[in-house]
């Protein structure tokens, strides 16, 4: 096992790394699968020093705690704590990262992503394995997600470019845009309390639709799904295509609605 | 700081390679993954429009070869990528030299398509609510008078002893509303079920006004 205490801005790089955890409170964490030696860059750092630890393939960033003077002495200090930090860590590697108030970012991995913040925004971006992102008021993007995509805010707006697979997503009042290209939809399922869904699919799906509102209005741009509600329509559902996949959004307050993407998007496919 | 600029650098980066030789659109986005180190693919969905715009600026031509677009740098474009080949140059070295400008590059990228999305559906979202809620509307009109029924229009004045009974009567008509609504949004309405519900409460409303006229 090895430790390290960085209080300026270098590198560090390390043999092997199979698990990362990482726990800071403002600047931003980058994580991006490589094929090169497992690499920690700090580029900013301000208040305490990081401790790094290295024990076996489990590779530890984050801030010793202090020894206890209260939990909101605590909190206070976090303000103080800046850093910013960039990982290049194996493609299998599982990352667990949170921070309180910096921007997160994942990228090109294949293992299991656990993204965490408060109020700074994840980003996620051509990721093959299982990942969770959840905020309370940053927002969650994410690009290329292949594998299945659990994402969760409060406020935060979520919005996933080019997905597929399994995706569960959730928010009271952020809005949320899915736009879902690859025909292989497995089981898509968005809840919102009253944020406005919208979600873009292929002009040939196979899926089954199930939208609905309690208050909001629901469109929908496939005139062949049955819709219901009055005065305005609450409710679409029924089958597209072979109707193998399953696409279920829910609202309470928030609209709904369902688009069908233009050729001309797809034209260079 | 210009909107193509926050994109990241990805316009100099098409002009560049379009500048070594004419590509297909796939062939442009197999390039720009190897240049994100395989960490990344911008979606035709973002290059195309992009590729679109750079030829509405007239720095690239396009035409159809084999059945596939192929764009061409014009004599402008290279001119556009000579000028801010130091930009380009600074932003390679950032790129290969650490993982934070790497990050921070793919980051830009995310958050410029992202943008560009979410205004794209937005849009698109408000436009097919605004359609649907005129057609809901034309589906309530077909409903006949019955939601039309403006009671100031009618030449009967309530007697003085509806002062009790007209509340309880439209206490049970929004009772009646509330239960069929939900009926409604409970079931999937064909378009000959919604005439016959219509025609259902057109004769309704017709006995409703018979009663009414009797009790004068």
């Amino acid at each position: 096992m090895a430790t390290w205490q960085i209080d300026q801005p270098q590198k560090l790089t390390f043999d092997r790394v199979r698990r990362v955890r990482v726990r800071t409170a403002r600047g931003g964490v980058s994580v991006v699968g490589s094929d090169d030696r497992p690499t920690l860059e700090v580029s900013e750092l301000e208040g305490p020093p990081l401790q790094v630890r290295h024990d076996g393939d489990q590779l530890t960033v984050g801030y010793e705690r202090p020894s206890w003077p209260g939990p909101l002495a605590w909190l206070r200090q976090q303000r103080r704590h800046l850093a910013v930090l960039s990982l290049a860590v194996p493609r299998d590697c599982e990352v667990d990262v949170e921070v309180v108030a910096g921007s997160l970012m994942v990228s090109g991995m294949r293992a299991p992503v656990r993204a965490k913040s408060v109020s700074g925004e994840v980003t996620l971006a051509g990721c093959a394995g299982q990942v969770e992102a959840n905020t309370v008021s940053g927002a969650v993007q994410a690009h290329g997600v292949a594998g299945d995509l659990w994402a969760e805010t409060v406020s935060g707006d979520l919005t996933l470019v080019e997905g597929g697979g399994t995706i569960g997503a959730k928010t009271v009042s952020g809005t949320v845009l899915l736009d879902l290209t690859t025909a292989a939809v497995q089981d898509v399922r968005v809840t919102s309390i009253s944020g406005d869904v919208t979600i873009r699919l292929p002009r040939s799906s196979d899926l089954q639709v199930q939208l609905q509102t309690t208050s909001g209005q629901v469109a929908s741009a496939f005139d062949e799904l049955p819709s219901a509600g009055w005065p305005a329509l609450r409710t679409v559902s029924g089958r597209l295509g072979a109707g193998t996949g399953r696409l279920r959004a829910s609202t309470t307050s928030g609209h709904v609605a369902l688009l069908r993407r233009e050729p001309d998007v797809e034209e260079l496919r | 700081m210009s909107p193509v600029f926050s994109h990241g650098m990805l316009r100099l980066y098409l002009l560049k390679l379009l500048d070594e030789s004419p590509r297909h659109g796939y062939d442009v986005i197999r390039l720009l993954e190897d240049r994100f180190m395989g960490l990344y693919a911008p979606s035709p969905g973002t290059i195309y429009p992009r590729l679109q715009r750079l030829e509405a600026e007239g720095l690239v031509t396009q035409s159809q070869e084999g059945g596939r677009k192929v764009y061409r740098i014009t004599e402008a474009g290279r001119e556009e990528l000579h000028r801010r080949q130091d930009e380009l140059d600074d932003l390679e070295t950032e790129i290969s030299g650490s993982v934070h400008g790497l990050a921070r590059e793919i980051r830009e990228e995310v958050r410029g398509t992202v943008r560009d999305l979410k205004q794209e559906l937005k849009q698109a979202a408000r436009e097919i609510r605004r359609q649907q809620r005129h057609e809901n509307r034309s589906r309530r009109d077909w409903l006949g008078d019955y939601h039309r029924w403006d009671p100031h229009d009618d030449p009967h004045p309530a007697a003085p002893d509806a002062d009790a009974a007209g509340p309880r009567l439209e206490g049970r008509l929004r009772e009646f509303l509330a239960a069929t609504d939900q009926l409604v949004q409970r079931a999937y309405l064909t378009e000959a079920q919604l005439r016959e519900c219509a025609a259902i409460l057109d004769e309704a409303f017709e006995r409703i006004r018979g009663v009414l006229r009797e009790r004068r």
